[in-house]
């Protein structure tokens, strides 16, 4: 935790938005999607909500999201099997 | 530079290691063997030491930052921010930031450079229309930190965990994000960010020329690369008292605060084997960064290195 005495909490003039709720299935930072590319394409990736990954639709991967934070390691993207990815998969499955 | 470390002369393995030692790290193809600190590995393996490293140290990292450098890194990062001298608006990278203490001190600098903006624009519309006063309203208070943002990727879940705990326990909930990425192979779109920081992480990056393309591919034009890490002392004197507190005291420390004497003495080394003041510019320099510049600090124990996407 934090040394140096005094932990001033700051409170966010604006009260900052999004729950800082416990469960598994945190949203993402709707402001990252401006900025986040598929690690090895660049090319932009899709949202879905419902299994709260990132997905990259022309290589057939999802990178998951957890905590709130997306996970854009390689290794860790799974393949989604909906379609078999044009340029066959670099990712082992998970 | 295995003129300036006693204590490596000792360790060094005949053979790999050694021309592993002297080699450029610049020209080093990425052949089967690497430096782990002294130890010579295969790349997977680095990469799966030092993240045990990371993934070991992280809860006690910040402790042991201030132990092992008698809480002057808190100074060396204050330096940094202050050369980077955000105004709000800036959209910060901030890679290999785990736990945090950059993307922090941005904050409290733009919001401060930002009430102070807000101060002078008070002090100088004092006769506003009723209309202006009621516009003004709505502005500020979306704008404490006048649109400005900082990304934090790392590439270890648990100091990223650290990093996410800490910020809601200093109450940092605005213009901060996480992302889990790797230095080599950013998950971002090309010419993002204003800035991209690293500090003390290109060290454990294992192929660095890749990192500086990624820097340089994720900045916007007009953007400025900082890298703030452990360098070279140059003075004779200071380097054998810097070797002697760096071998004999700080994986001491390492064992009684944090329980792991072995990812210390891997700080220690990886220390040793990073490429000194010149070579890291060149390596800048090389990525495509124009005006390359180094500023040393505490004699070169520490340097920051920076350079522009022009």
């Amino acid at each position: 935790m934090l040394r140096g005495g005094t932990a001033v909490l700051r409170r966010a003039a604006s009260g900052g938005g999004h729950g800082q709720g416990q469960g598994p299935a945190q949203p993402l930072e709707p402001s990252l999607l401006r900025f986040l590319v598929c690690p090895l394409s660049k090319r932009p990736l899709r949202y879905e909500e419902a299994t709260n990954e990132l997905i990259n639709e022309e290589l057939g991967i999802a990178y998951p999201i957890i905590d709130g934070i997306p996970n854009m390691i390689p290794e860790a993207a799974r393949t989604t099997q909906k379609k078999p990815p044009a340029e066959g998969s670099k990712e082992p499955e998970q | 530079a295995a003129g300036l470390c006693p204590a490596r002369a000792l360790l060094a393995r005949p053979g790999a290691a050694l021309r592993a030692l002297c080699g450029s790290v610049r020209g080093l193809a990425a052949g089967p063997e690497m430096h782990f600190g002294f130890q010579t590995v295969t790349e997977a393996e680095r990469r799966e030491k030092i993240y045990q490293v990371f993934e070991s140290v992280a809860k006690k990292y910040d402790v042991m930052n201030d132990s092992m450098t008698l809480g002057i890194h808190r100074v060396w990062k204050d330096i940094l921010v202050r050369k980077m001298n955000p105004s709000p608006g800036t959209l910060l990278l901030d890679v290999a930031g785990g736990t945090g203490d950059i993307a922090f001190r941005f904050i409290n600098y733009v919001r401060s450079v930002r009430e102070r903006q807000l101060q002078r624009k008070l002090r100088h519309h004092q006769n506003l229309s009723w209309q202006e006063i009621a516009e003004s309203y709505q502005e500020d208070k979306s704008k404490s930190l006048g649109d400005s943002q900082v990304v934090v990727c790392d590439i270890n879940k648990e100091m990223l965990k650290v990093g996410k705990q800490k910020a809601q326990h200093l109450g940092y909930t605005e213009g901060l994000s996480w992302v889990l990425g790797n230095a080599e192979e950013l998950p971002f779109d090309d010419d993002k960010f204003d800035v991209y920081t690293i500090a003390f992480g290109i060290r454990n990056v294992t192929r660095i020329d890749l990192a500086l393309q990624e820097a340089y591919r994720v900045l916007k034009p007009g953007g400025r690369f900082l890298c703030l890490e452990f360098s070279h002392v140059s003075n004779p004197l200071l380097s054998s008292l810097y070797d002697l507190y760096s071998f004999q005291v700080i994986p001491v420390l390492g064992e009684v605060i944090a329980g792991d004497w072995k990812s210390y003495q891997y700080l220690v080394e990886s220390i040793r084997r990073f490429p000194p003041q010149e070579e890291l510019k060149a390596m800048i320099e090389d990525a495509g960064f124009l005006k390359v510049d180094y500023q040393n600090l505490n004699s070169g124990i520490v340097a920051i290195h920076s350079g522009f996407k022009l």
